[in-house]
């Protein structure tokens, strides 16, 4: 392998961890904040495609502005999903069989709902710069890539503005660390639940909108997504976004490179794998190496 | 309280959506006696849920226009009964399609299953037939590997693989042949981990190993199923300097990987994903960028038979489209199959109609060769057709010579 192909191999992994991490941030700051592992977020990943597909055939919307748009409807969507189904499981710090079930059967029926409405035909997003590359010498760069990479990053650096500097972040972050210390603080532990819910929603509505614009999708959409966000939260600390960039960082590393070594069919045994030495080696995940030092969340 | 209703409904709705429920046609109440149950499973909803529809769809019009005609004579009852389709959705998974044939084959008491698209869900339900002793139709499986085990109850209209990665080679070696292509041209492979990539793969290397010199296999690998990410791969393809391409996908990984590799600024001579190709989902997804992909395919409707273009005028009234590849093809011939076994045998026991199926030699056949006759293990052995996407959305059918309503190209920008 020369330099050029390893910078290729390189950039492709930078821009693969922008959307994992994008992708994935939306389960994290649910499981945070209510110990709930969100089953139904490839289903919010489809929906959010789907959203953005029919802004963009019937409205003509650029499918980055979609996905932009996708956030505060996939926000409300998911305040109330939380406001119906979800505030009914009793609270708990582990994540409840309750829990599981609920947003696993919730999966099934967005997944269903998307067969009722859109069929399932693959679709897919075709744009001017869908199939157009940028070369950089003898660098070749996907162009939709860049594009997707760009609000994927900046959605994460809003995130991160928005945990820091606003009475909502200090308040997500203080649930994270301990949910009945922030009750006796006086938060309202109840509408920031409902409001996280519908941010993590959010983030998993416009990520969807995001993937959509690099793959064809069809309501079975999100399988593999799913997994790598487990993989990419547990490798990042279950409770840490910047442990989970972190994550999403490892894993596009890993996946990108270890191709060199291992045929393609192994590929998702790569996924499997980070999963199992995470939960061996690193039970506090990447963010743990760091807590002693530096408290990540 | 509230919660347990909640778990209760959540694990109802978990039972109902992981068995299937079949649909009004396959009620068992409904069972008559005078009729000829069906089994068929197919995908509708999940990863192969295109390509399942439209076999789906070549079945029911098969069934349609047999029991418009009064349905089959059955010699033992003296009279004609109608067909009746039991349909179950397997949901493209492999677990619950074979466990939806043997709930057919044991509790449906159908004369025969039809169904098992693709390779991997086929592969599943092949283990039920011999289980049951139920003869079992894949209208959309073809790898060797299924009819090579013994079964005595498993047939399949369509060709082995391995014959479809030879005839693939042997078309590119006929662009040898007329001087479109130069000899000693490097091929790259990548292959679906399945059966059915394997099968490819060594139907090309056969065919490359009997003909020394026309072509060299420099790169080979396999690739995962589904996978949303083939960057990694095209990036070896890319590095092995090949001036061929041939991949063997489904339509899924066909768009997704073909998306990836026209990002990648990748170009080959001659670009193959296998089986797929003309799929009108995939031009969509791809726009031009489809333009001169050839595929081997297992029937065409540009075959230039009279009952394939009766075929296409019917599908067309039942289903208000053209037929997209292949798909409904191959399956409407297993009903015609089934239903020319059941009325020659004349009777409705299933070892019967096993062994008319085996002696079956059906004329007017819409698949290449217009003879459909099951082989030795089960499986039809007709020839592959070689169709290549044309600019404008055409598609023609490029090989062989005799059936051939276009020339086949190669890309004006890779003569460059």
């Amino acid at each position: 392998m020369d330099a050029a192909d390893f910078v290729n191999l390189l950039v492709s992994a930078l821009l693969l961890a922008g959307i994992y991490a994008a992708m994935s941030v939306g389960m994290t700051i649910i499981y945070g904040v209510m110990k709930i592992v969100n089953l139904a977020h490839a289903g919010f990943l489809m929906l959010g495609a789907y959203y953005v597909l029919e802004l963009h055939e019937r409205l003509n919307i650029d499918p980055l502005v979609g996905s932009v748009l996708a956030f505060p409807v996939f926000l409300l969507a998911g305040m109330l999903v939380h406001w119906t189904l979800v505030k009914r499981i009793p609270v708990s710090d582990q994540p409840t069989l309750a829990s599981l079930l609920l947003m696993f059967g919730l999966w099934l029926v967005l997944q269903n709902i998307g067969y009722l409405i859109w069929g399932s035909s693959d679709r897919s997003i075709l744009t001017s710069r869908t199939l157009s590359s940028m070369h950089l010498g003898p660098i070749t760069i996907p162009t939709v890539r860049v594009i997707v990479f760009i609000p994927a990053v900046c959605s994460l650096g809003l995130l991160e503005f928005v945990l820091r500097k606003t009475w909502y972040g200090r308040a997500v972050r203080a649930l994270m660390q301990n949910r009945y210390a922030g009750r006796l603080a006086g938060i309202p532990v109840e509408k920031m639940a409902r409001l996280t819910f519908g941010v993590g929603i959010g983030f998993a509505g416009a990520a969807g909108g995001l993937l959509a614009q690099l793959y064809s999708f069809s309501p079975d959409f999100g399988h593999g997504f799913l997994l790598r966000s487990f993989v990419i939260i547990v490798l990042g600390g279950l409770e840490s976004f910047w442990g989970a960039a972190a994550g999403a960082l490892v894993l596009a590393l890993v996946e990108t490179f270890s191709i060199l070594v291992l045929p393609a069919g192994y590929q998702p045994a790569i996924a499997f794998s980070l999963l199992v030495l995470a939960l061996v080696l690193l039970p506090g995940g990447i963010a743990g190496i760091f807590a002693k030092k530096h408290r990540w969340a | 309280m509230k919660m347990k209703w909640l778990s209760a409904l959540a694990l109802v709705g978990l039972l109902l959506a992981g068995f299937g429920a079949p649909n009004a046609t396959s009620n068992p109440a409904a069972v008559a006696a005078k009729d000829i149950p069906v089994g068929v499973v197919l995908p509708l909803t999940g990863r192969e849920a295109k390509p399942g529809q439209f076999q789906k769809e070549g079945i029911e019009l098969a069934i349609k226009q047999i029991n418009e005609k009064g349905g089959i004579f059955v010699r033992e009852l003296n009279q004609k009964l109608q067909l009746r389709e039991v349909f179950y959705d397997d949901g493209s998974d492999q677990a619950k399609s074979a466990g939806l044939a043997e709930r057919a084959m044991s509790s449906d008491d159908v004369v025969a299953v039809l169904g098992g698209y693709s390779t991997a869900l086929g592969e599943a339900e092949s283990v039920m037939p011999d289980r049951y002793q139920t003869p079992w139709i894949t209208t959309g499986a073809a790898a060797t590997s299924i009819f090579n085990r013994g079964y005595q109850w498993i047939f399949g209209t369509l060709s082995p693989v391995d014959l479809l990665g030879y005839t693939t080679a042997e078309f590119l070696g006929t662009l040898v042949d007329t001087g479109k292509l130069r000899k000693g041209l490097k091929v790259a492979l990548a292959l679906e981990n399945t059966d059915h990539g394997v099968d490819y793969g060594n139907g090309i290397k056969k065919w490359i190993q009997e003909r020394g010199g026309y072509f060299t296999v420099v790169f080979s690998e396999s690739f995962d199923l589904g996978s949303p990410d083939f960057s990694g791969l095209l990036q070896k393809v890319k590095n092995a300097h090949a001036d061929i391409f041939l991949a063997d996908a489904h339509l899924q990984d066909y768009i997704t990987m073909h998306r990836q590799y026209v990002q990648a600024g990748l170009h080959h001579t001659m670009i193959s994903y296998g089986a797929r190709g003309p799929e009108t989902d995939a031009r969509k997804a791809l726009g031009d960028a489809t333009d001169y992909i050839f595929a081997g395919i297992w029937w065409s409707k540009n075959l230039p038979y009279p009952q394939v273009k009766k075929f296409v005028d019917d599908y067309k009234g039942f289903t208000g489209r053209e037929p997209d590849s292949w798909y409904a093809a191959t399956a409407y011939e297993a009903v015609r199959g089934l239903a020319a076994a059941i009325e020659k045998g004349g009777a409705l026991k299933k070892a019967t109609i096993r062994d008319e199926m085996r002696k079956l030699d059906l004329r007017e056949s819409l698949l290449p060769g217009q003879v459909l006759r099951f082989g030795k293990g089960g499986q039809v052995d007709t020839p592959f057709v070689i169709v290549q996407n044309k600019p404008g959305g055409r598609v023609d059918l490029v090989y062989p010579k005799d059936a051939a309503n276009g020339e086949a190209v190669v890309p004006p920008a890779a003569q460059k």
